[in-house]
């Protein structure tokens, strides 16, 4: 097997491998969202609301108790 | 999977990384190993001819000039027989241009000639009246830098394995004598040159910019 | 922090950032409008002896407007929208702020350096790569000193998520970092002949077909990391946030940046198309560059439907108005790439003057008008003024507008007549023109585009006096606005 085949199977496996990651990443948005474990159309607040004394939408210093979504 | 890269910078960093890391690594990296051997003939720049290609990139024509005859008829009939992989292969930069703002110079040497380049630089409406392109004077004035070229020769050679010094080859020797091999090309080119303040600069052991310039086009065959 | 009332964002470094921008916003332009004019008028290449000719200065206009203009805008922005949607201040960190300072003053000295080598010629005669190692040396310690910066303040943030915007400036900042090394691999000769020559010269690593292929990987991406993805970092921000209204969709924002990471490095290769590289790679450029109208459109359309129901707020905000005319521009120009890169369309477009007329519609209508927008609506939070005037700031708008037009119909028929006559053969199969008729006949687009250059260098001069005038003298703000910027 030349380079110029392994060129070609490598591409054509990666490609696919990848299109198989972005669709997978469609699907988890979709299900954690219907599963009500996170609410990303919230995160577009973070600009909005962007004041250095406002409350974070996922506060980074808040304990892992008052946040159970963050350690699944 | 994803809830852990969305959460930790470093590791999303590395999938960015990855993702677009990968189209460089399977188009280019495996073509080196192929795509950089010479056509039968070429032979490397000669010293003088390199000092010509760094006027070329010091002047940047490659902002209006391509080297790349691409495979249609209509370029083949204005410029000659289209490109070769390997004509360029010791090419380093390439300079194939983005832009055609003038002709194509891939192979300039075929039908342009000396004088017709010493016009040209001096004066490009003398020779092609309707011309856009600025003179470029000061080429007659300035002194090529052979010290470089020659340095450029050298590493090429030393890292790059580009046959110098071969049999029936171009011959690289020491500084002294590539100086010396360099005057006496330059001295072939003015003989062809009317411009008297170039031919005693080259009589006196100092080639302007301009000789090595069309050392170099002339090359481009 | 409630227990920290007096904490606020520190905008120095932002600040001094912008000045750049505008600086070398305006010599870039400057010079590309004096070339424009050289092609119309030769007689103008004469005005600085050796310096001034369009091969010199082309170089010079095009890293100017990239690393000086373009470059200086992505750090001012990333050093403001940085901290505001992390939730921190640079003053929080002495050692973030000492970085910060450290990275402005060495890239305004090593704009500076660059500038003046290119000037005198050392170039490595690659495009949009043409300065020579010392200088190389220089970006890359420049780079990694604002990848501390970003990976400092998301290190040190109080907003756990990070907001869309920095995921774009982390690709940034990682993309030009790939690139920029791989594409400038070279040899300094210096070194290896044992002292002889210039010390500055250096060959390239790869040769001849090679080289072509790494060029234009970096080429086109240096396009794609940065007058692309930075600039989708500054309108996901300034959009919502000077309209107040949230992202359309988060997640096709979060889709739309895996989708453009993931295509978009593939596509380099159709500059080279019909050239000498292996034809599998010209399809595969030419396949990828279609494809990446999807993610490409999907922020596009994304910032459009932003404004749903409140495009109210495009008659009566200026500033949502130059956004959204860039986003409209980037739909266009992200259409036309592809357009150009399909092989058969590629055959007459490449190398005539369609290919910068596409360049200037992407960057004189998306990148300008995005970073000029950024820039106004930092100006009021930062300066702590509102914007000088409105009438100017409208006047502006339709100026640069104009010539924007101007600029890209005349080059699409410059590059589609030459195109066309390159290629023109009489009935006996002999080529119709020698190749000084197809440069004759594009004087009149030639005129018109240093016609289009003049207006928009005038457009960015009032932006630039605009800005000035905020700075200095408008009226002074109590506090600071939350969603719209005041302006007089």
């Amino acid at each position: 097997m030349d380079i110029r085949e392994l060129q070609g199977y490598a591409s054509f496996f990666m490609t696919i491998v990848l299109v198989m990651l972005l669709y997978g990443y469609i699907i988890y948005l979709y299900r954690s969202e219907k599963k009500g474990e996170k609410d990303y159309e919230k995160l577009g607040k973070i600009a909005l609301d962007d004041e250095i004394d406002s409350k974070p939408i996922n506060d980074s210093s808040a304990s892992p108790s008052e946040n159970k979504e963050q350690n699944k | 999977m994803f809830h852990w890269l969305e959460k930790n910078p470093f590791f999303f960093a590395v999938g960015v990384f990855l993702v677009i890391a990968f189209a460089g690594l399977i188009e280019i990296l495996p073509n080196f190993a192929e795509a950089s051997r010479p056509v039968v003939g070429l032979k490397p720049y000669t010293v003088l001819e390199l000092a010509g290609k760094e006027v070329y990139k010091k002047d940047a024509c490659i902002a209006c000039h391509s080297q790349l005859i691409r495979p249609f008829k209509a370029e083949t009939d204005r410029y000659g027989q289209y490109s070769l992989s390997g004509e360029y292969a010791y090419d380093r930069p390439f300079l194939w241009g983005s832009k055609r703002t003038g002709p194509d110079l891939h192979r300039i040497g075929n039908y342009r000639t000396t004088d017709w380049h010493e016009n040209h630089m001096w004066d490009p409406k003398s020779v092609v009246p309707e011309s856009i392109m600025p003179a470029y004077k000061h080429q007659f004035t300035n002194i090529a830098d052979l010290e470089t070229a020659y340095a450029e020769a050298v590493t090429v050679k030393k890292v790059f394995n580009t046959p110098y010094d071969t049999p029936n080859g171009v011959k690289l020797g020491t500084w002294d004598e590539a100086k010396a091999a360099a005057l006496d090309e330059a001295k072939k080119i003015t003989a062809d040159m009317k411009n008297q303040n170039v031919k005693d600069a080259v009589a006196a052991g100092n080639i302007p910019e301009i000789v090595a310039l069309i050392a170099y086009l002339n090359r481009l065959k | 922090m409630q227990s920290n009332a007096a904490l606020e964002y520190d905008y120095s470094v932002a600040k001094l950032f912008t000045y750049t921008t505008i600086l070398f916003g305006f010599l870039g332009m400057l010079i590309g409008t004096l070339i424009a004019a050289q092609l119309a008028f030769p007689e103008l290449n004469y005005l600085l002896g050796e310096y001034g000719t369009f091969s010199r200065l082309r170089p010079v206009h095009t890293n100017t407007v990239i690393f000086g203009f373009t470059v200086s805008g992505v750090f001012a922005t990333f050093y403001y929208v940085g901290q505001r949607v992390l939730k921190v201040s640079m003053a929080e960190s002495k050692f973030l702020m000492f970085i910060g300072k450290l990275h402005f003053w060495l890239y305004f000295i090593g704009a500076l350096l660059a500038t003046i080598s290119l000037l005198l010629g050392y170039s490595q005669s690659k495009e949009y790569a043409q300065y020579e190692w010392p200088i190389d040396v220089v970006i890359v310690v420049i780079w990694v000193l604002w990848g501390v910066s970003v990976f400092g303040l998301i290190g040190i943030r109080r907003e756990k998520a990070l907001y869309i915007s920095i995921w774009y400036y982390i690709a940034t900042f990682l993309g030009i970092a790939m690139l920029y090394l791989f594409n400038n691999m070279a040899v300094p000769t210096y070194f290896v002949s044992g002292g002889l020559g210039n010390i500055m010269h250096s060959v390239s690593m790869y040769s001849g077909t090679n080289d072509a292929l790494v060029q234009w990987w970096y080429g086109h991406n240096a396009v794609a990391f940065g007058f692309t993805v930075p600039i989708v970092a500054m309108i996901y921000y300034f959009l919502p946030k000077e309209s107040g209204q949230a992202i359309y969709s988060y997640k096709l924002s979060l889709l739309s940046f895996w989708g453009l990471m993931f295509i978009y490095l593939w596509a380099g290769s159709h500059h080279l198309l019909w050239s000498t590289v292996p034809d599998w790679m010209q399809t595969m450029g030419s396949v990828f560059s279609v494809v990446l109208i999807l993610p490409s459109w999907g922020s596009a359309i994304n910032m459009l439907l932003t404004m749903k129901g409140e495009w109210n707020q495009l008659t009566e905000n200026p500033l949502i108005k130059f956004m959204v005319l860039a986003s409209t521009f980037y739909m266009l120009s992200t259409l036309e790439g592809p357009i150009q890169a399909i092989k058969s369309v590629n055959a007459i477009a490449h190398f005539t003057d369609w290919i910068p007329g596409h360049v200037h519609d992407g960057v004189l209508g998306w990148v300008v008008f995005m970073i000029m927008a950024g820039l106004f609506h930092m100006a009021p939070r930062m300066f702590k003024r509102e914007i000088y005037s409105k009438k100017l700031l409208e006047a502006q708008f339709w100026l640069q507008t104009t010539a924007v037009v101007l600029y890209f119909t005349s080059m699409w028929i410059a590059g589609i007549t030459q195109g066309m006559m390159w290629r023109a053969v009489d009935e006996y199969g002999n080529l119709m023109y020698s190749f000084i008729d197809t440069v004759t006949v594009l004087h009149p687009y030639y005129a018109i585009r240093a016609l289009s250059g003049v207006l928009y260098l005038v457009g960015f001069l009032m932006f630039a006096y605009n800005m000035y005038k905020t700075m200095t003298s408008s009226r002074e703000l109590s506090e600071e606005p939350q969603f719209r910027s005041p302006m007089a």
